[in-house]
């Protein structure tokens, strides 16, 4: 009867533990499913598109911290026609774009969210023609079409002590902008600038260019691999060639083919007909 | 000494009893914040619904937040109206038991159904709460609300606060007096208290760090040049120009109105 009895006590305690290590699995289960849920939650937060702007304001002031902002009236003129014209393609209504240069030899662009673009002088000085400059602008708009820099401070860190919108303001507001640049200066994602290439290409095509601008441009920034000034373009960027290939590609399949590229006008307004 | 044995369990079953009860109260009560859009965006100060049927849009405006505080049956809900998608208004707050609505004021408590908040088809939806004080949905995330005809209604993200610790009092406006100031206590809003962590600062923004493929880079950000970009213009007239004499946009020579060569 004793033997049984421990037998018995045995099982129960096993049970026990077992039932406690199910428990625990269970809870683990559930924490990691609310985790999951709570991430998915934070990316899926709208930010309006006032809020965006607020954002984009900020990004852009930090660009602009890290570049001189161009003050060539005429040059800031021309790279703004050229960007509106293809920002004219975007169906997004609620964005009013700007264009500026940064004085700068690195050669770069950047999309700041709610539509603050920028290239560099020194993309500028590897540029051969208008419909070029109309392409690496219009893949910049395609970035501020997606949201890409919205979408990744969505995803970020930051975001976890943000309950809404209206939180993001002051000190938090700070952050998230700091998340957004970094972003920036880093580089968005593979899919990001693949997606903004289809887009780009679509709108400079759309608005009237040769939809092989902006291929043409990469073609030869591959060709400067190496040079300090485009370091930071092949550190922030998809591989050239594979950006080029597929670039081609879609042309091809969308038969995207003609439009003006302009090169006379753009030597004129760039380099003073040089 | 069998008599006092079984008094001596019975005793710890009903402290037991009790300790459960308590706990299963405790448990019961919840406080949580709905974040509350509709379909649409605010353009100078005025909402533009806009009708869709897609869960997952991204179109949405701002229009309120509430803020619950629960122990059923009671319930109260702080609710902060919004007429730019920006900025949020001082609180309306509802008292309620069970289905049960009053609008606490300074000037006294009056049933929803007879104060023009009930009229709010927007302030009627965040008050649903069944004859047991139970709001319906999950604890936390997105939760997507229908219109009869199927479109979206209302998008609501939620939050909940983890350990409640609002006061019972908070849930019943008679309860420290009939008097009319002692309404005081109960309009008084709580849900800004728990803000804390998250209330802006001024935000001044001084030298940052950013990264960089080449590693940190201390930055000033120079908002000035911002505020030049944008109040840069071309005019439409130019840009109208500058298309025509490029052969671009509506004067580009295309073969048809796709823009795509065939």
């Amino acid at each position: 009867m004793s033997r049984l009895r421990r037998l018995g006590a045995a099982l129960g305690a096993a049970a026990c533990l077992a039932a406690g290590a199910a428990t625990d699995a269970a809870a683990q289960g559930l924490l990691d499913r609310l985790r999951q849920a709570a991430n998915v939650a934070r990316t899926l937060l709208p930010i309006s598109t006032a809020k965006e702007i607020e954002i984009g304001r900020g990004i852009a002031a930090t660009i602009a911290g890290r570049y001189p902002v161009s003050t060539d009236t005429a040059l800031t003129r021309y790279v703004n026609l050229v960007g509106l014209t293809v920002a004219s393609q975007d169906p997004r209504g609620d964005i009013d774009y700007h264009f500026a240069v940064l004085e700068t030899p690195t050669v770069n662009a950047f999309a700041a969210p709610g539509g603050y673009i920028f290239v560099t002088r020194g993309a500028l000085g590897l540029m051969e023609n208008e419909a070029e400059l109309a392409g690496v602008l219009a893949h910049e708009v395609g970035h501020v079409n997606r949201k890409h820099v919205i979408n990744q401070i969505r995803k970020s860190d930051t975001m976890r002590e943000v309950r809404d919108q209206l939180d993001l303001q002051g000190a938090v507001l700070d952050r998230v902008v700091g998340t957004g640049a970094n972003a920036l200066f880093t580089g968005l994602s593979r899919g990001d600038e693949m997606e903004a290439d289809s887009l780009g290409l679509e709108y400079a095509s759309a608005a009237g260019y040769d939809p092989g601008g902006l291929a043409a441009f990469v073609a030869r920034l591959n060709r400067h691999a190496g040079e300090g000034p485009v370091s930071e373009f092949f550190a922030t960027h998809p591989r050239p060639d594979e950006r080029v290939d597929r670039l081609n590609a879609i042309a091809q399949r969308e038969h995207l083919v003609g439009g003006a590229d302009l090169p006379e006008r753009f030597r004129r307004e760039v380099t003073g007909g040089r | 000494m069998r008599n006092a044995e079984v008094v001596a369990r019975r005793i710890a079953l009903a402290a037991l009893l009790a300790a459960g009860t308590a706990a299963a109260a405790e448990a019961q009560r919840a406080e949580w914040t709905d974040v509350v859009y509709v379909p649409g965006r605010w353009a100078g100060g005025k909402l533009v619904s806009r009708k869709t049927a897609d869960p997952l849009t991204d179109s949405l405006a701002l229009v309120m937040r509430v803020d619950y505080f629960s122990a059923p049956p009671k319930w109260r809900a702080e609710i902060r109206r919004t007429a730019d998608g920006q900025t949020m208004g001082s609180p309306d707050i509802l008292i309620g038991e069970g289905t049960r609505a009053v609008v606490v004021t300074a000037l006294g408590a009056t049933p929803l159904e007879q104060h023009v908040l009930g009229q709010d088809p927007l302030v009627r939806a965040a008050v649903v709460f069944d004859r047991n004080g139970r709001a319906p949905g999950p604890a936390a995330g997105r939760l997507v609300e229908r219109a009869p005809d199927g479109s979206v209604g209302r998008v609501l993200f939620r939050r909940s606060v983890k350990n409640p610790s609002f006061a019972d009092a908070l849930l019943d406006p008679g309860a420290r007096s009939g008097g009319r100031n002692l309404l005081a206590s109960g309009i008084a809003a709580v849900g800004d208290q728990r803000q804390a962590s998250v209330v802006a600062t001024a935000g001044a923004r001084g030298v940052d760090r950013v990264k960089t493929p080449g590693g940190d880079v201390p930055v000033t950000p120079d908002s000035v040049a911002i505020r030049r970009m944008e109040a840069f213009k071309v005019g439409a007239v130019s840009l109208e120009d500058f298309m025509r004499t490029g052969g671009l946009g509506p004067y580009a020579a295309r073969s048809d109105s796709t823009g795509r060569q065939p």
